[in-house]
C-alpha cells in the first residue's frame, strides 16, 4: 500500500510502457531471448520504424537495454522494473498477512484457549 | 482480470468473538491499527499510522456494510489506493472461517494488481525473475488449498 513518490513515477513509466500490447509481446519475446529489432519485427504485420519507436517507449522505462553487437543493436530485456513491481505488490500482501496474524493472536491474548 | 486482493485465514473462534475484534475500535487498534471506528453505516472514521513517503500515514474509511457476525466492509483511501475492504466471516464447527477482501485497485495499482495475479504477465516474470516470481506465487493469495495463508491461526 505504500509507495514512494520516486518509486511510484517510475513505476508510472513502467507501466505507461507495459499498457501497449505490442511493447508487451515485444517484453515476452526479448523475455526468451535477447534479439536484434530485425528479428523482432518479423514477428509483426508493423514497419521496422514503428517497431524501433516501441522499443524507445520500452528503453526510456527501462525495461529494455541496447547492446551493441558489432554493427547490429540487440535489445535485451531488463526485468528490474518488473522486480520492483514485484516488490509493491509484496509489501501490500505482507502488510494484510501481518495484519491477519496479529488479529489471531490478538483473539488467543483475549480468549485464550477456551474456545 | 483479477484486481481483488484476497486473503483467508481460520480462527479458532466462534465468528461472534470475530467480530468483536473487527468492529471494536481498542481491538481494532491492537491487531490493525488506531483509529475512530464505529459500527454503524456511513459513519466516516480514519486509520493512523507513521506517514512514508508517499503516504501521510492517513488512511480515511467509510462503513459500507455492516451485518454481524458475517460481513463487514469499508472504503480505504489513502497511500494512493482507492479500494474498498470486505471481511466476510462464517461458522466451521467452533473456528471462524475470515475471507478478507481488498478490491476496486484501479489506475496504477489495478494494472500492477490485474497483470501481476494475472496469468501471462506472472509467467513472464516467473521465467526471468525467479526470486521475485517465487515471492508472487507464494503470495497468490486467491485462497487455492495451498495457501499460505488459509493455515490455522492455532
Amino acid at each position: 500500500m505504500l509507495m514512494g513518490m520516486d518509486e511510484e513515477r517510475a513505476a508510472n513509466e513502467v507501466f505507461k510502457a507495459l499498457a501497449d500490447p505490442t511493447r508487451r509481446a515485444l517484453l515476452s519475446m526479448l523475455g526468451e531471448e535477447a534479439q536484434p529489432v530485425s528479428a523482432l519485427t518479423s514477428h509483426f504485420a508493423m514497419s521496422q520504424p514503428a517497431i524501433s519507436q516501441h522499443l524507445k517507449v520500452l528503453r526510456e522505462a527501462g525495461l529494455v537495454s541496447e547492446l551493441k553487437a558489432g554493427r547490429n543493436r540487440i535489445y535485451a530485456l531488463d526485468p528490474e522494473p518488473l522486480r520492483h513491481a514485484a516488490e509493491w505488490l509484496e509489501r501490500h500482501t505482507d502488510f494484510w498477512a501481518t495484519r491477519l496474524d496479529n488479529l489471531g493472536r490478538h483473539l488467543r491474548e483475549k480468549h485464550g484457549k477456551d474456545a | 482480470m483479477a484486481r481483488t486482493l484476497r486473503f483467508e485465514a481460520l480462527y479458532p473462534y466462534p465468528p461472534e468473538q470475530v467480530w468483536v475484534a473487527l468492529t471494536d475500535p481498542q481491538a481494532i487498534g491492537e491487531w490493525l491499527m488506531p483509529n475512530d471506528f464505529e459500527p454503524r453505516v456511513g459513519h466516516l472514521f480514519t486509520f493512523r499510522t507513521k506517514p512514508a513517503p508517499g503516504f501521510d500515514g492517513i488512511v480515511q474509511c467509510e462503513v459500507l456494510e455492516l451485518d454481524p457476525p458475517e460481513r463487514l466492509a469499508y472504503s480505504w483511501k489513502g497511500g494512493g489506493i482507492d479500494t474498498i475492504v470486505r471481511y466476510s466471516l462464517a461458522a466451521e464447527g467452533g473456528n471462524t472461517r475470515l475471507v478478507m477482501e481488498q478490491s476496486g485497485f484501479t489506475g496504477l495499482k489495478g494494472f500492477m494488481v490485474s497483470k501481476i495475479l494475472g496469468g501471462g504477465w506472472k509467467r513472464m516474470i516467473a521465467e526471468r525473475l525467479p526470486a521475485a516470481a517465487a515471492r508472487v506465487e507464494g503470495g497468490r493469495y486467491h485462497a487455492e488449498p495451498d495457501d499460505p495463508l488459509s493455515r490455522c491461526h492455532d
